[in-house]
């Protein structure tokens, strides 16, 4: 295994590419411009193409088609530009189009964005928000399978550290294991055959051959969300089993917790840290079990309380869960503020655990 | 083990290639490195400061570092968030005479006037890589082989020219503290603060 030098965005573009992502398309936004350069400029030489959109809502229509096609594709903002882009989300999750959205956040409050969507219809978006480089360029080809896997919008919920922070890492093919055939892509082949392929959000079919229509084209999607959420969570956890506090934290954030509860553990605490990996589906069955023996569940996000939601829906006692997390943004408004620190976060999780006030 | 650097300066000094310098001189050794840049509106003369992070295996430091061992002070402007953060007793480079010593009464601290050496070397321009050989004479992270090479593999084919004098630019800086470098100050009690391996 070689190393490289890599700034994130460098290393997120070349593990998209090597996951076989052909097709990109994007409208720059701070900190997502720093992919969208990568991408141009390595797209080429892979066989494929990225496009400098006139929009974000053009992006990703432009990504929904070239995936309907049957290419593997991708399109990504901040949060701000991917709420552009609900319409077409929903339209891919109802209309089963896989492709991955890169949400290289400016601070966490994309939480809900990521987990409730803010399209229309029943559905939902895997989403994984990974703590570091290196592991963004697993996710990054994991999500790409996942899309595959369940023809499905995913979402990677990146931010300014995972962008512009150069690690040493190492980009290489990654197997997830096999996928269904592309049997239903737009290739043009049936055209003029009589058994040209749709993709239709309403389901409705041909005069020759109707559809399921509406109503069961849509149970359909959302027996599918179901089953994908019994299956697909993914979470992490340490020094749960003899923990008083459990401090729950997602991507980045959830680097900075590990870090200070290892201290704090080192100093005779017993607590312990749990991370969803996936922030959809929930690891909510896991989550319970963690919480099962604490007296404190401390939430950690950027936010004004987002992720706390989900939390609290799973807690084995929601009455436990205290929030400790905050709005916190640099004053140029694209990166995190003070809170994303470790000693700001050691000393608002001692001051729950001793039960002062708040710093 | 790891090891941390931060370096604070202005903008014009350096301070960014000089970082990246050294955490691509440990990469190309197959170590792992990371650096963080943090900097303003990509002006001269404001704040300038990044931070670097060498381990032998995968690191445990966050982005945003929670303390870090060493410094190179280039210029005292912007430079007191970042000191704050050291731990007592680490190596600190500091420029004379841009940097009081005194401001860093915890540290073991070298000091060399980078901006001579530089002009002395032929490289005016190149102070940040006189206080990167230096930082390196001193701390050993790296070969100093490693270090020229990367900043020749970092150096845009349009600044090839500069190679010859940046390459002088890092000797000269480990030449000013060779043979052992001796601090121009030590903390009280120094030896005690000697850390244990990480």
């Amino acid at each position: 295994m070689t190393l490289e030098l890599l700034e994130g965005s460098t290393a997120i573009a070349r593990s998209a590419i090597a996951a076989g992502c052909r097709f990109f398309a994007g409208y720059p936004m701070s900190p997502f411009t720093g992919l969208l350069e990568n991408m141009s400029q390595q797209m080429p030489a892979a066989g494929g193409v990225c496009l400098n959109a006139e929009s974000e809502i053009e992006g990703v229509n432009m990504t929904l088609g070239a995936a309907a096609a049957g290419a593997r594709a991708a399109t990504g903002s901040c949060g701000q530009g991917i709420a552009l882009m609900q319409e077409a989300i929903a339209e891919a999750a109802l209309n089963e189009t896989p492709f991955v959205v890169f949400n290289m956040a400016r601070n966490q409050q994309d939480y809900f964005q990521s987990t409730r969507g803010g399209g229309w219809g029943d559905y939902r978006t895997i989403t994984l928000a990974p703590k570091d480089v290196p592991e963004a360029v697993e996710h990054t080809q994991l999500l790409f399978h996942l899309a595959d896997r369940y023809r499905a919008p995913v979402i990677f919920y990146g931010d300014p550290l995972l962008a512009q922070t150069r690690v040493g890492v190492s980009i290489e093919a990654l197997d997830f294991g096999p996928l269904p055939p592309k049997d239903w892509v737009l290739d043009g082949t049936g055209g003029g055959t009589g058994r040209s392929r749709q993709i239709w959000t309403w389901a409705m079919g041909k005069a020759t051959d109707p559809g399921p229509g509406p109503d069961g084209h849509w149970r359909a999607i959302a027996d599918k969300f179901d089953a994908i959420d019994k299956v697909e969570s993914r979470f992490e956890q340490a020094h749960v089993d003899d923990a008083e506090t459990l401090v729950v934290a997602f991507g980045s954030a959830a680097k900075f917790v590990e870090y200070v509860v290892d201290e704090l553990r080192a100093d005779g605490h017993r607590i312990g840290w749990f991370r969803p990996v996936t922030l959809w589906p929930f690891p909510g069955e896991a989550l319970a079990a963690a919480t099962a023996g604490v007296r404190r569940v401390l939430v950690f996000e950027l936010n004004a309380g987002q992720m706390l939601d989900d939390v609290r829906i799973h807690a084995a006692d929601r009455s436990a869960v205290r929030f400790i997390g905050g709005v916190s943004i640099a004053e140029s408004g694209l990166a995190y503020g003070e809170l994303m620190d470790a000693p700001v976060i050691r000393d608002r999780i001692l001051a729950a655990i001793t039960g002062g006030a708040r710093p | 083990m790891e090891r941390e650097l931060v370096v604070t300066g202005i903008g014009g000094q350096g301070i960014q290639l000089l970082a990246k310098t050294l955490a691509s001189a440990a990469t190309r050794e197959g170590r792992h490195a990371m650096l963080s840049a943090d900097y303003g509106g990509e002006m001269r003369g404001g704040p300038s400061k990044a931070s670097v992070v060498i381990g032998d295996g995968p690191l445990r430091a966050l982005p945003v570092l929670a303390s870090a061992w060493s410094a190179i002070v280039a210029h005292h402007r912007f430079s007191e968030p970042a000191l704050a953060r050291l731990r007592p007793g680490g190596p600190a480079i500091v420029n004379l005479p841009l940097v009081d010593p005194a401001s860093l009464p915890a540290m073991t601290v070298y000091g060399l006037d980078a901006t001579a050496v530089a002009k002395d070397a032929g490289a005016p321009q190149a102070i940040g890589f006189v206080l990167l050989g230096a930082y390196n004479a001193v701390t050993r992270l790296v070969d100093p082989a490693s270090l020229a090479e990367a900043m020749e593999e970092l150096l845009p084919p349009y600044r090839k020219q500069h190679a010859q004098a940046n390459a002088r630019a890092l000797a000269a800086g480990a030449a000013a503290l060779d043979g052992p470098p001796a601090p121009l100050s030590v903390p009280a009690g120094a030896a005690d603060l000697e850390e244990a391996p990480r």
